[in-house]
């Protein structure tokens, strides 16, 4: 842990921004990281990634599919139900 | 027999939505502070629906009402789903009709081991996989999105303080910005961020690595960013 925060505090942007997938995956918080505290670029890039994905979490579905959908699919649902048996043959 | 799905890419009814009909609906996303991945996800994206196990009881036992409750309870999921991932209008609706065709046939099958509409959104995201695999098309090769073009990958060199994203991004730019995403990302994105697969469940639905996934899901989320930032560029500019 040690020997990381070392690393933290001389790293460059670009090898701070290649971390970064594995960062998001690992802390939640990436706000205490040492390269944010004096990286003002990397930390609106971190700020800007997090609200995205935050946004992302927030969208419902909201879209409606038409009304032939379900015709479809009823058409196709009775096409494929077997045919009732023949009427026994009278003895 | 087996069921016949007629495609109905060219008998829209009238007053189908398209993607032009959103840009009307504004709604204004309220920025709050990020929170982690709450660890039942699912659960929250896929509430218990009252009287759904009766409708799912009957129709195992061939009741086509109780089928036609369920597909009205999850119509709206599983063709938000479907357009998300496909990002066109025509192709959503018919994967939506093969998916609750492919309920029909298999609703037997579901043991209850886990939600009924994580069961179904799981059968529908593998029926728009294996669409995407029928056809060909680099939409699931990943090997095109670990490799983008300059264009798609982080900038090392971010210079001046620029724009960043405010608190007001809404629903429609946001919508819109995915769509607009190369294929390949904007699976990844979508299955992680909107729907909330972990890294290695699309690992396995997309027979990728997980480190894959991780990649393709930071690049998808850069090349938003550069999306919204564009965006909000050209309104200032206007």
């Amino acid at each position: 842990m040690i020997v990381m925060r070392a690393m933290d505090k001389t790293m460059t942007c670009a090898e701070f921004q290649d971390a970064l997938p594995e960062l998001f995956e690992s802390q939640s918080d990436l706000s205490g990281h040492d390269h944010l505290k004096t990286c003002e670029n990397c930390a609106a890039l971190v700020r800007d990634l997090n609200y995205i994905a935050s946004q992302a979490r927030l969208l419902l579905p909201i879209h409606d599919p038409s009304p032939a959908v379900w015709d479809h699919i009823q058409q196709a649902i009775r096409q494929d139900k077997p045919e009732p048996p023949a009427p026994a043959a009278r003895k | 027999m087996s069921l016949t799905a007629q495609k109905i890419t060219d008998s829209r009814a009238p007053g189908a939505r398209s993607h032009g009909t959103i840009a009307k609906e504004r709604f204004v996303l309220m920025a709050g502070p990020t929170q982690p991945r709450p660890a039942n996800q699912h659960l929250r994206r896929n509430p218990p629906i009252a009287g759904e196990q009766e409708a799912i009881d009957r129709a195992r036992e061939g009741d086509g009402r109780a089928f036609e409750t369920l597909y009205a309870m999850h119509k709206r999921r599983v063709y938000s789903l479907c357009l998300r991932m496909l990002g066109n209008v025509a192709e959503a609706e018919d994967l939506t009709q093969e998916a609750f065709l492919q309920l029909y046939r298999k609703i037997g099958t579901f043991r209850g081991d886990s939600a009924f509409s994580t069961w179904l959104h799981r059968l529908a995201v593998n029926v728009v996989l294996m669409h995407l695999r029928r056809k060909g098309l680099p939409q699931v090769s990943l090997e095109e999105t670990l490799e983008p073009s300059q264009d798609d990958g982080p900038r090392k060199d971010i210079g001046a303080r620029d724009l960043t994203l405010s608190g007001s991004i809404d629903r429609v730019t946001l919508e819109r910005a995915i769509e607009n995403l190369p294929p390949g990302y904007r699976l990844v994105f979508v299955l992680h961020d909107v729907e909330g697969y972990e890294h290695n469940e699309i690992a396995e639905m997309l027979d990728c690595s997980i480190g894959n996934s991780k990649s393709q899901l930071h690049k998808a989320r850069m090349k938003l960013r550069d999306l919204l930032r564009t965006g909000q560029r050209k309104e200032q500019i206007a």
